[in-house]
């Protein structure tokens, strides 16, 4: 048995919700957490509740993603070991590279894993040698002239919709559809352009698209002794332009679709030679056929749901496996109970295409309790949306032993938060909460494009406050401005 | 016994009991005094507070919308004119509501589609069980969708006789109308004299009821005056004595100068001569206007600056409606000096070159506008408004008794005045609209769906239904302010508190706080149900608020689209810029390259031309509607 590290400060390599999370599973290990921040970061929840903290720069953004910074802190407090969170470095394979040259300890997979499952066409091959179906695929599209006849006999071969992507691409970023051969012309130097400018890499591939496709993913912990378990599947199926909204554990999927599924994912996690935590991503077809779609090397959003219907601790597992302990989990201790509905809150204007709410202030802030609610937040009275991070102000998961509990109590909840300042997502999802097709559990992909009538909702302040706020103004005004 | 007209009295029978009745009745027109003595400014929160009294007091009908209160609702009320009735309905089961319609004008100022007519009478019918319709012109043709909605409804149909004074205006003339309007209406109907300036003697009004009567024995005459001289209550009087069989008063607490006279004096001085008023009971009359006295302070601002009552107005023949706005208008725009001149001589003059019709809304407003205009400039019917050459091109109808000289239409139109008077008289039907068009307009405005209420009122008054719909989503349902929080001078201090309750019948508290300020706001502090909350007040809002008003629509951006100034659709980041200065773009060619919520989107040339104006930089961020590239359009010849 290899040596079993110990850590006495871990640095998080991050901002926002996902550095609190990560804090508190620190913190429950016994550790100490150590913040990083840049500048406009500098009354963030995520330093008040880490152990310590480190200023990286002025920001914003910059310095997050600035390797050298991030070990700089790293070593400066003294920490053994870095997590990533998501987002920022977590799929950068130069973080755990320097980590290594550094004597620093990166908590995820070891760097050549990142690197080769964050190529998506390695992973693809990957799978396929694992004999797990992937979607039908073109290679690399090559340069110059037979890059567009390449594509126009891929799309001829497998028909229409066919989707275009960046080989760089992830998290929903740098896809498009495309339905006919004029379309395909039109986006082919698009999307190289904008692949070019997220990720500074302008390859592209395509891939067939599929019929009211859902998106199922697999949660794995797989430690440094050939342990790979599932933590069971996720339903992530309710997406805006390939961004996740609503995230459901478990995959609602017939249960022996599901527990292939699931082992398919352990399946390639094995082959792939797997370790420390990682998400398998798969669609399903209309018809029930599923495809390997992408192997996440992080820990995700929505892992709030598994670690709800299975009460295991991911984070913490993630720094038992990185400080070389065997899982203390086997297969048959994982159960699934029930039902786990998470929802992003953000301080966003979903009627003007999700615009976030820059600049405004969360004057007002109350949180939802009562059973079955966990809250996963960096928002506070007084807060004032960054225009330079993201508009999230906190992840609400509720739990309910059936669905039927899990939604009503996830409008109940949507309804008890009390947030003054910044239009939220809240209506929007109390809408979707309302809808017939999410509460029979049907959803694909397409589920929001199909009802543009959630986004026909009222505001829902409370009716005192609408009113405090004229007076307010009349107030101001010395007169009533809406009375002349 | 007498047996009470309620809103669900079918009007066969109600008719009936008009007809059977010794007495008189009484129409209270609470919604005419706020139009002529308050500016129209009476909150629903005050007709709620005396609505179970005045549901007591046993009146005909409650005159409570119609004229312009359906658009001051949404404009300066802050209440949907639908709603303010459903809730009046609740507190008041058992009066008859009452409206006032501008026939083809309906509650505006122009001319509205039939289609539009006919839907909105639909809608309003549902509340409104009493519909005055009147024509500025008296043109009947003009009344008679409404009048047959009105009778699909089931609902009681008051056609109208405009009245006024002067040599073309005779009983016979009046007679005439009446029998113009009954031989398409029927018998079934009241007919309304709409005295709207407060002219003619009483024994002026007794021949008029006479005449009518002597023609129609069994037509019921509804006499509607205003008290502008000072003497509506003999004209009313006279015209009971003559037959008349309802007439319009109102209450005495808010009476001012140029509304409706009091009713209670009304009920007294009849009652000396032996006529009942039907129903009345005055005990409920006293305690309406015992609280409404103690609110009347909260509206002293809008009562006019005017005070006293006005003879004159046999002279200008301003309608009590307008009386108050007038002056108003005098006050900003500095021309107060003017008046003497504008009523006594100019308004007049025009009046009779104009052909002495009746000035009611709108042919008021066309012969106020006229006047003023010609007073301040110095010149006559040279600057002619639209709505004055509408008039002369007898868009609204025919003149009724004579047009104006050659010599005013070739100064209004020009030396080819007789062309274009041959051309284009009556040339602008309107049109019925696509409703269905107009509710996605709308629902695209308000970000959600609407209902046929909605619908209606867009269609009268698109731009302020949508402002409105935006204040109520902001600001909740503000009716249940009071008008002395609704018209608040000054601010409040620290430690003032508002108590109301809400429409949903919860009670609530707001305690007004310290205030700080900041750079950039102000913050008060704002106790909500015992719980503090901050209220920010931006400094900065003022100069936004002007800014948000010039947002431009997807319409209006396509539209500048196709003359080749290319704005922003969406917000994002101006990527790329693939042309410069002087480059020639055709139709479709790529100009520049936007990211917006991650996706690149092509900005290609709308139009042939070359490139004047690039107003944006790679790398910058862009909002909806912001300017981006000017092209001058390439030459068709």
């Amino acid at each position: 048995m290899s040596e079993i590290k110990k850590f006495e400060k871990i640095l998080i390599a991050n901002r926002g919700e996902i550095a609190i999370r990560i804090c508190r599973a620190v913190i429950e290990e016994g550790i100490k957490a150590v913040a990083i921040y840049e500048t406009p970061d500098n009354e963030s929840r995520h330093i008040y509740i880490a152990n310590e903290a480190v200023w990286i720069g002025p920001g914003p953004r910059k310095d997050y993603l600035d390797i050298d910074r991030v070990i700089w802190a790293a070593k400066k407090s003294g920490c053994q070991a870095v997590h990533p969170g998501y987002g920022f470095l977590a799929e950068n394979p130069d973080l755990p590279r320097a980590c290594e040259q550094e004597g620093l300890i990166f908590i995820g997979p070891p760097v050549q894993v990142v690197q080769d499952l964050g190529d998506k066409t390695i992973a693809r091959r990957l799978a396929q040698e694992a004999g797990i179906k992937v979607i039908p695929g073109s290679s690399i599209l090559p340069e110059g002239e037979d890059k567009v006849s390449s594509a126009l006999s891929f799309s001829k071969q497998y028909g229409y919709p066919v989707m275009l992507k960046a080989v760089a691409g992830g998290g929903g970023r740098g896809i498009r559809r495309v339905n006919n051969d004029a379309e395909l012309l039109e986006q082919l130097p698009l999307a190289e352009k904008e692949a070019i400018s997220s990720f500074g890499d302008g390859r592209l591939y395509l891939e067939k698209g599929l019929i009211r496709p859902r998106h199922v993913e697999v949660q794995i912990l797989a430690d440094n002794y050939g342990n790979v378990v599932h933590l069971g599947a996720r339903n992530c199926s309710i997406q805006r332009r390939h961004q996740k909204l609503v995230e459901i554990a478990p995959g609602m999927l017939q249960p022996d679709l599901e527990n292939e599924i699931c082992q398919t994912a352990v399946k390639f996690a094995r082959y792939a030679g797997y370790r420390n935590a990682g998400t398998v991503e798969f669609l399903l077809d209309h018809d029930d056929q599923f495809y390997f779609l992408e192997i996440n090397t992080r820990l995700q959003v929505e892992h709030t749901v598994t670690e709800v219907i299975t009460g295991i601790d991911i984070v913490r597992r993630q720094i038992r496996i990185t400080r070389g302990l065997p899982l203390d989990i086997s297969q048959k201790d994982v159960l699934c109970r029930g039902f786990a509905i998470e929802v992003r809150i953000n301080a966003e204007d979903p009627k003007q295409n999700f615009a976030p709410e820059s600049d405004k202030v969360v004057s007002v802030y109350q949180s939802p309790g009562g059973p079955g609610i966990r809250l996963d937040g960096m928002v506070y009275q007084g807060y004032k949306i960054s225009s330079s991070y993201d508009s999230l102000l906190v992840k609400l998961t509720v739990y309910g032993f059936t669905w039927a509990d899990a939604t009503s109590r996830l409008e109940r909840a949507l309804r008890n938060f009390v947030i003054v300042g910044p239009k939220t997502t809240i209506p929007f999802y109390i809408k979707i909460v309302q809808e017939r097709e999410f509460l029979s559990g049907q959803f694909d992909t397409e589920y929001i494009d199909r009802h543009p009538e959630l986004f026909d909702y009222r505001s829902i302040e409370r009716e005192e406050a609408k009113i405090a706020k004229l007076l307010g103004h009349i107030n101001h005004k010395k007169y009533n401005p809406f009375a002349l | 016994m007498f047996n009470r007209i309620l809103p669900n009295t079918p009007p066969e029978d109600g008719l009936r009991i008009l007809r059977e009745s010794k007495g008189y009745f009484i129409t209270n027109t609470a919604r005419d005094l706020s139009q002529s003595d308050f500016k129209n400014r009476i909150l629903p929160h005050t007709d709620f507070m005396v609505a179970s009294e005045r549901d007591e007091a046993g009146f005909f009908s409650l005159e409570i919308t119609g004229g312009a209160s359906v658009h001051v609702d949404l404009l300066r009320k802050q209440i949907n004119p639908f709603e303010r009735l459903r809730l009046l309905r609740q507190k008041m089961p058992r009066t008859m509501f009452q409206t006032l319609c501008r026939g083809i004008n309906l509650f505006g100022y122009r001319p509205y589609p039939e289609n539009v007519i006919r839907i909105t009478v639909q809608e309003f019918a549902k509340y409104v069980d009493v519909w005055r319709v009147f024509d500025f012109l008296n043109h009947v043709p003009n009344m008679i969708p409404v009048f047959e909605e009105v009778k699909r409804a089931g609902k009681y149909l008051e056609p109208t006789l405009c009245f006024s004074t002067g040599p073309e205006h005779t009983d016979d003339f009046y007679v005439g109308k009446a029998k113009e309007i009954m031989d398409i209406t029927g018998k079934d109907i009241i007919l309304a004299i709409k005295n709207h300036s407060g002219l003619g003697s009483p024994a002026r009004i007794s021949r008029l009821v006479s005449s009518l009567k002597s023609s129609f024995p069994d037509l019921i005459i509804h006499y509607h005056g205003h008290n502008t001289d000072g003497n509506d209550i003999g004209r009313i009087v006279a015209a009971v004595q003559a037959g008349a069989k309802i007439i319009d008063a109102a209450d005495h607490a808010m009476t001012g100068f140029f509304g409706p006279p009091p009713l209670m004096t009304v009920v007294d001085m009849l009652a000396e001569d032996g006529y009942n008023a039907e129903g009345i009971n005055l005990d409920a009359v006293i305690e309406t206007n015992n609280k409404l006295k103690k609110i009347r302070p909260a509206y002293s601002q809008f009562e006019s600056q005017f005070k006293g009552f006005d003879p004159t107005v046999h002279i200008h023949k301003l309608p009590g409606g307008a009386m108050g706005s007038s002056f108003e208008q005098a006050l900003k725009g500095n021309f107060l000096d003017k008046m003497p001149d504008i009523l006594m001589k100019e308004l007049p003059k025009v009046h009779i070159e104009l052909g002495n019709f009746w000035s009611v809304t709108p042919g008021s407003q066309i012969l106020w506008t006229t006047a003023v205009s010609h007073t301040l400039s110095g010149k006559r019917y040279e600057n002619a408004s639209q709505d004055l050459k509408d008039l002369m091109l007898e868009r609204y109808g025919p003149f009724p008794f004579r047009k104006p000289s050659d010599d005013i239409y070739r100064t209004v139109f020009g030396p080819e005045w007789r062309d274009i008077v041959k051309n284009e008289a009556y040339a602008e039907k309107t049109n019925p609209i696509d409703i269905e068009l107009e509710r996605e307009k709308l629902e695209k405005a308000i970000y959600r769906s609407c209902d046929i209420e909605e619908l209606v009122l867009y269609l009268q008054h698109p731009r302020d239904t949508v402002e409105f719909f935006k204040f109520e989503e902001e600001y909740g349902k503000t009716y249940v302010l009071p008008p002395e929080i609704w018209f608040k001078q000054g601010g409040f201090t620290s430690g003032d508190v508002v108590t109301f309750e809400d429409y949903k019948g919860k009670h609530h508290q707001i305690v007004f706080g310290e205030s700080s300020v900041r750079e950039h706001d102000v913050v008060t502090y704002l106790t909500i149900n015992h719980h503090p909350e901050p209220f920010v007040y931006s400094k900065d809002d003022d100069n936004n608020k002007s800014i948000k008003q010039v947002e431009l629509t997807q319409k209006q951006i396509a539209e500048l689209a196709e003359m080749g100034e290319i704005r922003a659709k969406l917000a994002g980041v101006i990527t790329e810029v693939h042309v410069k200065e002087n480059d020639v773009v055709n139709e479709h060619d790529l100009l520049m390259t936007l990211e917006a919520m991650k996706m690149l989107n092509n900005i290609a040339s709308t139009i042939d031309g070359v490139v004047k104006e690039i107003a944006v930089k790679n790398g910058q961020g862009v909002k909806q509607g912001d300017l981006l590239i000017r092209l001058k359009p390439k030459k068709s010849n």
